[in-house]
């Protein structure tokens, strides 16, 4: 089951930032989530997300806060420099919950699934490496010149 | 005609996107009004003229459901016609909004002409499809 919502949320991260954000996408699938560095040392926005029913956890996606801006300001027809700090972090808690809910219609009893209110993680400004690194499947994505990390934990 | 808008979303920057989303789509709207849950798109409700409100379902303190529930309790607001746009994956949702008196609905991600046809449908407006649709994404009246 969790390897079918890991491949459902592939699909969902691709069909929403190539949607919403313009921003094309590819699954790194060789990659190693527990190298050192998994952003380039970028600093990063992380949101994470909380769903229940017959699995229950939560996603995340960990952002470089440059790209953040960069999807805010197209998604919000703003130049890159416009583009608050708080406007970037609630892009990316946006497009979390749009990648949720659209990963949770992919799978086959999607009534039975209840999606949460997406929320910032705190602690990703100073380490995002020790965030993404210490958890299994997580997935590596690469938009453009910038790399992101998505992935399910189940609790 | 010129419609006034009521977009409730907890998230300001899908309030902003959704407002451009409906100026690019060409839809005609005389004021955009905003609230960032059910509890102040009430006081909006309460203080200005309001032709059609635009609701997330999943929002802290009032959510849409809610807000719907109480619209319809009120002898005028029940008349103002409600859209949910919203990520719930399943059906229920929907359902339960249509009983409560929600008109139509818009899955996030949407396009804008998905959103310009489904108001332009609810509000009675000629509808002009002016580009090609992703059927993955479900948009429509009930």
């Amino acid at each position: 089951m969790k390897q079918i919502m890991t491949t459902n949320l592939k699909q969902a991260i691709s069909n929403v930032l190539e949607l919403m954000f313009f921003v094309s996408v590819q699954v790194m699938e060789d990659e190693n989530p527990s190298s050192e560095k998994p952003l380039n040392g970028q600093p990063c926005i992380g949101a994470t997300l909380a769903f229940s029913g017959p699995l229950s956890g939560s996603y995340y996606l960990l952002i470089p806060q440059e790209m953040a801006r960069e999807i805010t300001a197209n998604f919000l027809g703003l130049d890159d420099d416009e583009v608050s700090g708080n406007q970037a972090q609630d892009t990316v808690k946006e497009a979390l919950n749009m990648i949720g809910g659209h990963m949770l219609s992919l799978t086959e009893e999607p009534d039975n699934f209840q999606l949460g209110i997406p929320a910032i993680i705190p602690e990703l400004d100073a380490d995002p490496g020790a965030y993404s690194g210490s958890r299994e499947n997580a997935i590596f994505i690469k938009a453009g010149s910038y790399r992101m990390i998505a992935g399910i934990e189940l609790s | 005609m010129a419609f006034n808008v009521l977009i409730v979303d907890d998230s300001s920057t899908m309030r902003a996107v959704i407002k451009k989303t409906i100026k690019v789509s060409g839809f005609n709207v005389g004021q955009f009004l905003e609230a960032g849950d059910g509890e102040q798109a009430l006081d909006v409700l309460k203080d200005e003229w309001v032709d059609l409100v635009l609701s997330d379902i999943n929002m802290p303190n009032m959510n849409g459901l809610e807000l719907i529930g109480r619209m319809h309790a009120d002898e005028i607001m029940r008349t103002i016609p409600v859209v949910m746009v919203t990520t719930e994956a399943g059906d229920d949702k929907v359902k339960q909004s249509k009983a409560l008196g929600a008109v139509g609905y818009i899955k996030k991600p949407f396009q804008p002409q998905d959103i310009k046809n489904t108001l332009c449908r609810i509000m009675g407006e000629e509808i002009v499809d002016e580009t090609d649709h992703d059927d993955e994404f479900e948009t429509g009246d009930f």
